[in-house]
């Protein structure tokens, strides 16, 4: 917990010193800059669903990337799961008619299982071979981008289309909306009921008891009779189908399409939301809005402000160094 | 502390000791008090501080090495070396890299190195916690000789039988403080001993009447690789019965422990109740047959360190009713065993929520032998199962052993204290290098003849 609260306070520090300095280094007023963002992020109804839109889009990832990092496995490949997965979503939300009811679980589902493929790939070589999972995470990432901007500029295109998209998805497979117009769909309800069920496995079920002393302390949980191999492998394909879950409904529910710039690297500044949130999944919940302000602020900062919206890119990044470098730093003095 | 003598530092873990002798060497700052000495100040690690990949002479002389321009003068080292060596009676080949040695002869090495600075004063803390009974004697025949040369020494052990026979004057430390100071002429163990418990030693279970049946046995078991191999060894224990492993560490035990556990593949056989364990069988199903492991490593072998006593009671458990309800851990039986473990083993603060890195060494290691002792195990591997803790929480630790005992488990004690193996095994068995050196049976108990076993003189 104490961990938690400092990793908090140091986010909020670089947030507000480094987001600031960057705002003055830009020629804006830092108090200006900031005013605009919360104001554009939080200062009308619509802006406020706009908020919970990226708030759902940041929260697949950072609870995926949290799941692995319970059991001791750092996934950086969220990125990578969470477009396979928007692909799976778009191709099979296009192909399959069926009323409403079935597509969307249908779609849905096969978002998570490409997502759930691809960490699971990396997932069976740490388990079978002791491959280092961040190193085979990165590196499916480029084959994950790769692999859908091939298809979706070949096999996959949209007959007589001139963009590298998939056809747009029929309303039946597309995220009912919750809010008028907005782009707010049932994703939101969808990602904190899942927040709630992860909270559930971790701390009452066997399964989640035994990834959390796999993750904390792997030589005292297999000689409790912990099987390592098969919880790493379980733990980096669930990681990756919560990913690519978060995928399919930006798919399903904000752009109705596949392209393969669905994602502003929601995957990665995800890794920065789950280490905020203390990978809690309640945490992440909140965490996952703070970014989703600084999502959707940073466009009517830009635009009233005159700051570019790449002053909060730039203050995601150094969360994420600072945040995960202490994390690797921390690890290393345990083992 | 006076040139020319012996002076041992003796209490508990935590009592103060180390951090006198840290104080006094200057790598630790006291907080308030002056320290006074007449010339410079060595001091021997009980955990060795050397590098492994170097030479001796290159360990010995680090920092100080001879120099011919900006190179080391390697001649002269080895020279240099050589003749200290030979002067304090140590005799090693200065050539030798440190990691190819056995602990005794690299404890020599950690002491060439302090006699290098020429030191009037010697700190010695825990020195022979790695030695064979026969390596201690020798060990402190050089320390003698240092003592008869005008140095004065400092001896900090817990190992009361080498106070009374070594030093001249001894010095008890309880809670930071010391609280009683001896002739060692003038006093004996038992004094020594209430002195460093604050108070009348507890006393070990009894030993009840059992009827051995065949439990464990194991037939030419090899593991392991590198220092530490086990090679063809057989033993068996019976139920009601406590096998001791005596030996020096890195003489295969934690092999031995490590295939029971199920973590390191084997060759031989282990058999359990007459059903093998195939080496492929993990730990789940040998704890699910009844077999229970008091880790060697606390810390990082046995207990999550980040969280509470009640979490880490239940380690082990998870896979088995009632605790386990299908998916789900069942809350109140969680609660109760950690109950049944703080009461039993008497964990203090009697707390399950504690988190259990804050406790004592002790405390974290009745816990770790509290759910191991839980729910009649069947065979229960013990290593090293009071390896630094106090002396009350030792002898609580013991007697649950001997009481498991009694109530029909196997135990196999595998430990490098000698005294404790001749309290409590009915059997003793002597490891050395990765064989099976010697047997005896408690009536037929001799320490000269288990100590030269130990060393490796057959």
């Amino acid at each position: 917990m104490k961990r938690g609260l400092r990793d908090v306070a140091l986010a909020i520090a670089i947030v507000v010193v480094i987001g600031g300095l960057a705002m003055i280094v830009a020629g804006a007023n830092p108090i200006d800059g900031f005013g605009q963002l919360l104001d554009g992020a939080l200062g009308n109804p619509s802006e406020i669903a706009e908020t919970l839109v990226q708030t759902t889009a940041l929260l697949f990832p950072a609870l995926g990337i949290a799941f692995a990092f319970r059991a001791g496995l750092f996934n950086i490949g969220a990125e990578g799961q969470l477009i396979l997965g928007g692909m799976a979503a778009g191709v099979v939300g296009v192909m399959v008619p069926l009323p409403a009811v079935l597509a969307v679980p249908l779609t849905l589902a096969a978002g998570a299982f490409a997502g759930g493929l691809w960490g699971g790939i990396a997932g069976f070589f740490r388990a079978r071979f002791g491959a280092n999972e961040v190193i085979a995470t990165l590196m499916l990432n480029v084959v994950a981008l790769l692999l859908a901007t091939y298809l979706i500029g070949g096999p996959l295109k949209e007959a007589g289309a001139t963009a590298s998209e998939t056809a747009s998805l029929p309303a039946a497979a597309q995220l009912p909306g919750i809010f008028p117009d907005s782009r707010l769909t049932l994703a939101f309800p969808i990602a904190i009921v899942l927040a709630l069920v992860l909270r559930w496995i971790f701390r009452r079920t066997v399964f989640g008891y035994e990834l959390r002393a796999a993750g904390e302390a792997p030589e005292a949980a297999r000689r409790a009779g912990v099987n390592l191999a098969r919880t790493a492998f379980v733990a980096m394909a669930t990681s990756g189908a919560i990913a690519g879950l978060g995928g399919a409904t930006i798919v399903m529910g904000m752009l109705h399409r596949f392209n393969t710039g669905l994602s502003p690297g929601y995957g990665f500044i995800g890794i920065a939301v789950a280490l905020v949130g203390n990978l809690d999944p309640l945490g992440i919940c909140i965490a996952s809005f703070a970014f989703g302000i600084l999502q959707s602020g940073a466009i009517a900062m830009q635009a009233m402000a005159n700051v570019p919206r790449d002053v909060v890119s730039i203050v995601e990044g150094l969360v994420i160094v600072a945040l995960a470098g202490r994390r690797v730093v921390a690890a290393r003095r345990n083992a | 502390m006076r040139g020319g003598e012996i002076h041992a530092l003796v209490g508990e873990n935590g009592a103060g000791k180390s951090t006198l002798s840290a104080i006094a060497y200057g790598s630790v700052t006291p907080d308030a008090g002056t320290i006074a000495a007449s010339g410079p100040v060595g001091l021997v690690h009980q955990h060795f501080q050397l590098i492994e990949r170097l030479t001796v002479w290159e360990n010995v002389l680090l920092h100080r090495e001879p120099r011919r321009g900006p190179f080391v003068d390697r001649g002269r080292a080895r020279t240099m070396v050589r003749e200290l060596a030979a002067r304090h009676g140590l005799f090693i080949n200065p050539d030798a890299v440190v990691e190819t040695l056995p602990v005794g002869i690299k404890q020599r090495v950690e002491l060439l190195r302090e006699l290098a600075r020429e030191p009037q004063i010697l700190l010695l803390d825990e020195p022979t916690a790695a030695l064979a009974p026969g390596e201690i004697e020798a060990f402190f025949a050089t320390v003698r000789r240092l003592a008869d040369g005008g140095s004065a020494i400092l001896v900090v052990t817990h190992k009361l039988a080498e106070v009374t026979a070594y030093s001249q004057r001894v010095t008890v430390m309880r809670a930071g403080a010391v609280v009683a100071q001896y002739e060692t002429a003038h006093t004996d163990a038992g004094e020594i001993a209430r002195a460093m418990v604050g108070g009348e030693l507890p006393a070990l279970a009894a030993r009840a009447a059992t009827e051995p049946r065949p439990r464990l046995v194991i037939r030419d078991l090899s593991a392991g690789h590198g220092n530490g191999t086990l090679s063809k060894v057989s033993l068996s224990v019976a139920a009601g019965e406590i096998v001791g492993i005596a030996g020096i560490e890195g003489n295969g035990q934690s092999a031995l422990a490590d295939a029971l556990a199920g973590v390191l593949p084997y060759d031989g056989t282990i058999e359990l109740d007459g059903t093998p364990l195939p080496s492929a069988l993990g730990p789940a199903a040998r704890i699910e047959r009844g077999v229970r492991i008091i880790p060697q490593d606390r810390r990082h072998e046995a207990l999550v360190l980040d969280w509470n006593v009640r979490d880490n009671a239940m380690l082990g458990r998870q896979q088995h009713a009632p605790l386990r309800r299908g998916a789900i851990i069942d809350r109140s039986v969680a609660e109760r065993y950690a109950r049944e473990v703080i009461e039993r083993f008497d964990v203090r603060p009697p707390n399950p929520n504690a988190i259990v890195d804050g406790l004592s060494g002790g405390n974290q290691q009745k816990i770790v032998v509290g759910r191991a002792l839980a729910g009649e195990p069947k065979l229960v591997i013990a290593y090293q199962p009071t390896r630094g803790i106090d002396i009350g929480a030792a002898t609580l630790v013991q007697s649950r052993l001997i009481e498991a005992r009694n109530a029909g488990a196997a135990v196999l004690l595998i430990s490098f204290e000698l005294d404790e193996i001749f309290a409590v095994a009915d059997r003793v068995i002597v490891f050395f290098g990765g064989h099976v050196a010697g047997a005896f049976t408690r009536t037929e108990l001799d320490r000269g003849r288990i100590g030269a076993l130990m060393a490796g003189d057959a």
